[in-house]
């Protein structure tokens, strides 16, 4: 009895202990309630470090945005409405054949071997959409219009973005079915309005963009080279025929496509995939 | 008693201390995060590093010399393909071949640098260079120093024989002027090194063609064009 006393007594003495915290902790509890103050601080510190995040990311895209680079090949990912097609590069048909290309505007697949002069041009008259797509792959960047759509303001605009413009040229595009439609090797993207914002974002996303076009600092100018810009071979309104040549810079006969005719012996290719590109 | 003290005490001191570490590592937290992002922010508009930023000098000339650089090299592309006079031929070929090899240059510095190899569309030319002059075409573009225009540019591919080859000497000289401009400026003020030294050779050689184009235009009966 008398250790059970003793134990008794510090037991006692520890619930007594016990319960004092209990009673301790509820006052203290009771007192201050939920910690508000230290809540509210952190909060605060929180969306502060959420702010300068955003203000740092806001920075760096708006100034990388549409800055081509490694770590952004393609700028114009950002951009709503690009079209994008994978071609080939490289594939050449002569002055005298046609394309039967898979796009209206085409910004990509076998092309002139001569490039049109893409030194900052504006074309008045529309020109030989062969002639066209060789200056894309050199890294230039075609703004296509609807003549009958885009006159006057709108027109000024559109030429102001290319008149002596290194790595531009302009021509109409008679039957385009928008107002305008920008190229560039392997993009496309239509509009309705010469102020809409995405053309210069489209411009610096892909003119010379080392990743996206398959000749970095192939030339623009066309000295000696067959094309002469003051008079350039005139576009051709009427569609290919069957004797065009097809997206995959074969010649019919050779090509696969279901207008080619069954000809028993392949017409004389032309183009030839492994034609060094100039 | 001590049983007693320590409960009555250490709510409270516990709670102080783990309030001082939580706002002592938030602040931290924010620190590092502001810090973290300055440098992002910094590291990626080209500042933070040895590479200039899109406002700088060393950027502006660049582009702007690599724009300027490709008409000369089509300029001198026409006489060297088509002019019937051989010391013209070769000067061409010489400005041509060492203005394209240096507009690589400039490109992939600006590559290196991460910015535009060609200056933005929304952003006028000359920016960088105090006291510039630009000139503006009938169309109202604006053209850096000594650019031909593209009438000119029309008028000089019409042409043929000895005008041919006179207009050439005459719109390559006032090329050369405006070029000189620009190249001299940069040599003093850009921040690099490598960019003030191409610069300088650019302002140098223009300078040493200036004076020859002037005397061929003279000794082919011409002037050359009036300001």
């Amino acid at each position: 009895m008398a250790s059970g006393t003793k134990k008794k007594g510090p037991q006692g003495g520890k619930g007594g202990g016990k319960n004092a915290v209990k009673a301790a902790r509820s006052t203290v509890v009771t007192k201050k309630g939920p910690p508000w103050a230290l809540i509210a601080g952190i909060t605060a510190i929180v969306l502060l470090a959420g702010g300068v995040f955003t203000y740092a990311f806001l920075q760096v895209s708006d100034a990388q945005k549409f800055i081509a680079s490694e770590d952004n090949k393609d700028p114009s990912e950002s951009i709503q409405g690009v079209v994008k097609v994978q071609y080939a590069s490289g594939q050449h048909v002569q002055s005298t054949q046609r394309v039967a290309y898979d796009q209206s505007p085409p910004f990509g697949g076998p092309h002139d071997g001569v490039w049109a002069d893409c030194t900052g041009i504006v074309y008045p008259s529309a020109v030989r959409t062969e002639n066209m797509v060789h200056a894309l792959e050199h890294g230039s960047v075609w703004i296509a219009y609807n003549p009958d759509k885009v006159q006057g303001a709108a027109l000024d605009k559109l030429k102001s973005k290319v008149e002596g413009t290194a790595y531009m040229l302009m021509s109409p595009y008679p039957g385009l079915d928008r107002p305008i439609s920008l190229q560039s090797w392997g993009h496309q993207l239509k509009l309705d309005s010469a102020d809409d914002e995405r053309i210069d974002q489209f411009i610096k996303s892909l003119r010379t963009n080392n990743y996206q076009n398959p000749e970095p600092g192939g030339r623009c100018d066309s000295n000696q080279t067959g094309f002469d810009p003051a008079t350039p071979p005139p576009f051709v309104a009427e569609k290919p025929g069957a004797d065009a040549v097809g997206m995959d810079g074969k010649a019919p006969g050779a090509s696969t496509a279901p207008s080619a005719p069954a000809a028993s012996t392949p017409a004389a290719p032309t183009t030839s995939a492994a034609q060094p590109s100039q | 008693m001590t049983d007693q003290d320590t409960p009555s005490t250490a709510p409270s001191s516990s709670g102080g201390r783990s309030t001082l570490v939580y706002v002592a590592a938030a602040v931290v937290v924010l620190l590092v995060g502001a810090a973290a992002g300055m440098l992002i922010t910094l590291a990626a508009v080209g500042g933070g590093d040895d590479n200039p930023g899109p406002d700088s000098i060393d950027v502006g000339f660049s582009q702007d010399m690599r724009v300027h650089h490709l008409q000369a090299i089509t300029l001198a592309g026409m006489a060297r393909d088509r002019s019937e006079d051989t010391e013209v031929r070769q000067l061409a070929f010489d400005i041509e071949s060492t203005q394209l090899d240096q507009s690589g240059q400039l490109s992939g510095w600006l590559t290196v640098w991460g910015q535009p190899t060609l200056s933005p569309p929304d952003q006028p030319h000359m920016r960088w260079m105090a006291g510039a002059h630009t000139h503006s075409d009938t169309t109202g573009v604006d053209l850096m120093p000594g650019m031909a225009t593209s009438e000119e540019l029309m008028k000089l591919r019409a042409l043929k024989g000895t005008e041919f080859t006179v207009y050439f000497l005459q719109l390559m000289l006032r090329h050369h002027e405006g070029g000189l401009e620009m190249a001299s400026y940069a040599a003093d003020h850009a921040r690099l090194g490598y960019v003030r030294n191409l610069a300088q050779k650019i302002a140098s050689g223009q300078q040493a063609e200036v004076t020859l184009l002037t005397s061929m235009i003279k000794a082919r009966g011409a002037q050359p064009l009036p300001n």
